[in-house]
């Protein structure tokens, strides 16, 4: 029996692999191409090696899934920084601009929260200092020991919060971690250069 | 029971026994992943109301929630979708399945794919926390080779038919094979995904893994299953063809509607805003065109077990896909984006929709091809169960959608969405324990119809399938 047209399903296949090979080329490849092509923002830097492995456990622990990384050109936002410009994310692969926003924005969260010591607390077990938060605690960032030897970064966990007669101390992911979020700043630029 | 002699001779012939094995492999495995996925998704959403609660880098919220989303989709909805697929090439086509080596060889590569990305995602390794492709890379492969290998069994199958025409359900899963794999090696791919490059593909990839996969599957399923449990033809094969066509040319521009606001450029949002509302024509075409086939058969309807699920399916499909044409327009997306908004959206659509149209084809087909029937008693409980769960799941985080992107509007401290939301948390916990359960149910009636020895039914309870 001869099929024709759409009726042979070598036809189907072809149609719909160029047809659909063309769209994804227009729509994916290309701005994915011309826009990784962004240079860096004035101001924006690459990571210090600390920050990056810091910004591989936000990765690895999910921490996109709650957090955003984009201000966008809303009033709301305005509290977040200005509007974030495609240059931001010129060192920022994989892209950790989020989809919900359960969390804090934390685009410029190292200008606005610059302590060390808070983040580290704070990641220790987040309700110990915002009795409302529903962030998850991250106790196996850190070690709990019967006493700190030289060296150790230790974490002043409030009181109830941490084991008695114990000391919290940071692991280096927790510290490359609060070295990341202390990078996360916005360089200042004109409105101009913003779109 | 009838249609299988029809086509294929004699019921327990070699072909038809395989068949129905093929149909079963899949079904059972899906429905592991879906009983797996939705514990995990249960978990993870009694977290928000007990942040502490099963405090370990094993259980933990961020690595827990790409593993719901990616076992969902690549675990239970792709494997349930794709058996239905293999099966319904056969019947259509008065065939058996062709090549079922390559058919089990598919399945146990999605298993394994999944097996591998999940436990990676358990480790903390991720692919960049990047939605519906968070699985390592050799995962990704290892999922992208059996859609090419289950693609190659339907594709071949069609091509064996005994009539002329490709009935209209094997263009759309046909396609759904075709498309995904070009998808996969675009989005594989790292050299153009550097910094808002890697924004741009992404909002392509997730909304296409959604909208040229699971979509072309379900509708390929329900242009099969609906005619065939009402027992008349489909009501029109022209809209079928018009959806097709213009879901594959609409669907590919939409993708940056979920980056509204970013810093992709402004006119590239304007465009998938523009072709979000031409979607409207397939969504319309499609749900219009069951809707007109169901028409005047409601008694059919209340008779079967399988058609509520398929006309549930239908009925998300037209809901969900219009809510989400309209909330791409700019002046809602400055409220509900980066809110539990869409979270219930994607469970309008991912579970009202797929998940609805999956069981209602495996309850229409798996009973046929085994001919072992579920306990009917179960079916309805899995259904009112998993119905009414999911309907207020939707309706409680629309609501806390709306609260949170409004006290962002009005300039409250942060904490405050939080605060609003919490109620509605605890309230999608709830109707989330009652999709669960319904998951039991179901995976008991998958045992019913699949491996139990003898029929579970009691005699007086078994009726004809439909």
């Amino acid at each position: 029996m001869t099929r024709r047209g759409m009726n042979d399903v070598r036809v189907l296949v072809v149609a719909a692999a160029v047809i659909y090979g063309l769209l994804a080329i227009a729509m994916g490849v290309i701005p994915g191409r011309v826009l990784s092509a962004t240079p860096p923002g004035p101001g924006v830097v690459p990571l210090s090696e600390a920050a990056a492995r810091g910004r591989d456990v936000y990765v690895g622990e999910g921490c996109s899934y709650c957090h955003t990384q984009q201000v966008r050109p809303l009033a709301q936002d305005h509290v977040w920084g200005r509007p974030s410009a495609r240059g931001d994310y010129a060192y920022s692969t994989p892209q950790l601009l989020g989809s919900e926003r359960t969390g804090p924005d934390l685009t410029t969260i190292g200008a606005r929260q610059p302590s060390a010591v808070w983040h580290l607390i704070h990641l220790y077990q987040p309700r110990s200092l915002i009795h409302a938060s529903i962030m998850p605690a991250y106790p196996w960032l850190f070690t709990a020991k019967d006493r700190a030897d030289t060296g150790d970064t230790v974490v002043a966990v409030p009181g109830g919060y941490a084991p008695a007669g114990k000391v919290i101390v940071a692991s280096q992911s927790a510290l490359d971690l609060v070295a990341y979020l202390q990078s996360l700043k916005q360089s200042p630029i004109g409105a101009q250069a913003m779109r | 029971m009838q249609d299988v002699r029809a086509y294929v001779g004699p019921p327990g012939g070699r072909g038809v026994v395989e068949d129905a094995r093929v149909l079963s492999g899949y079904t059972i495995s899906a429905t592991i992943w879906l009983l797996f996925s939705t514990a995990v998704g249960l978990l993870v959403s009694f977290k928000y109301s007990y942040p502490d609660l099963l405090t370990s880098p094993l259980l933990s919220f961020g690595r827990l929630r790409a593993i719901h989303t990616t076992g969902t989709f690549f675990g239970w909805a792709s494997i349930a979708l794709v058996g239905c697929a293999m099966y319904v090439a056969a019947r259509s086509g008065g065939v058996t399945i062709r090549r079922p080596k390559l058919a089990w060889l598919a399945l146990w590569s999605f298993n394994a794919a999944a097996l591998i990305g999940i436990l990676a995602l358990d480790l903390g390794m991720s692919n960049g926390s990047q939605e519906y492709r968070e699985w390592i890379w050799p995962a990704t492969l290892l999922f992208l080779f059996a859609v090419v290998v289950s693609g190659w069994v339907v594709v071949d199958t069609v091509a064996a038919r005994v009539g002329h025409d490709i009935y209209i359900a094997n263009w759309y899963t046909i396609g759904g094979f075709i498309f995904t794999t070009i998808l996969g090696i675009v989005a594989i791919l790292p050299f153009y995904q550097r910094g808002v490059g890697q924004v741009a593909v992404q909002a392509f990839y997730m909304h296409n893994a959604v909208g040229m996969w699971f979509t072309f599957l379900a509708l390929g399923a329900t242009y099969y299953a609906l005619p065939k449990l009402l027992n008349r033809p489909i009501y029109s094969y022209a809209l079928g063809v018009l959806g097709f066509w213009t879901n594959l040319v609409f669907y590919p521009v939409i993708g940056a509607h979920h980056y509204e606001f970013s810093p992709l450029p402004w006119w590239f949002q304007t465009l998938a805003i523009v072709f979000s509302v031409g979607m409207l024509v397939p969504v319309w075409a499609g749900s219009g065109n069951f809707a007109l086939t169901l028409r005047g058969r409601w008694s059919s309807v209340r008779r079967s077990y399988a058609l509520p699920f398929l006309v549930v399916g239908i009925a998300y499909y037209f809901l969900g896909s219009t809510q989400g044409t309209i909330e791409a327009f700019r002046s809602l997306q400055a409220i509900w984006h980066l809110t539990n908004f869409t979270v219930g959206h994607s469970h309008a659509t991912m579970y009202g929709f797929i998940t609805f149209i999956a069981w209602g084809a495996i309850y229409a087909l798996v009973p046929r091809a085994t001919e072992k029937e579920p306990p009917r008693l179960w079916v309805g409980v899995h259904f009112w169960l998993a119905f009414v769960g999911v309907t207020v799941y939707v309706a409680v985080l629309s609501v806390a959608g709306t609260e949170q992107g409004l006290t962002w509007a009005n300039g409250d401290p942060f904490i405050a969405s939080v605060e609003a939301a919490a109620p509605y948390w605890l309230a999608r916990a709830v109707s989330g324990t009652m999709m669960f359960l319904s998951h039991c149910v179901f995976a008991y009636n998958v045992y019913a119809m699949t491996i139990a020895p003898h029929r579970v039914a009691a005699p007086g309870a078994a009726g004809a399938p439909a």
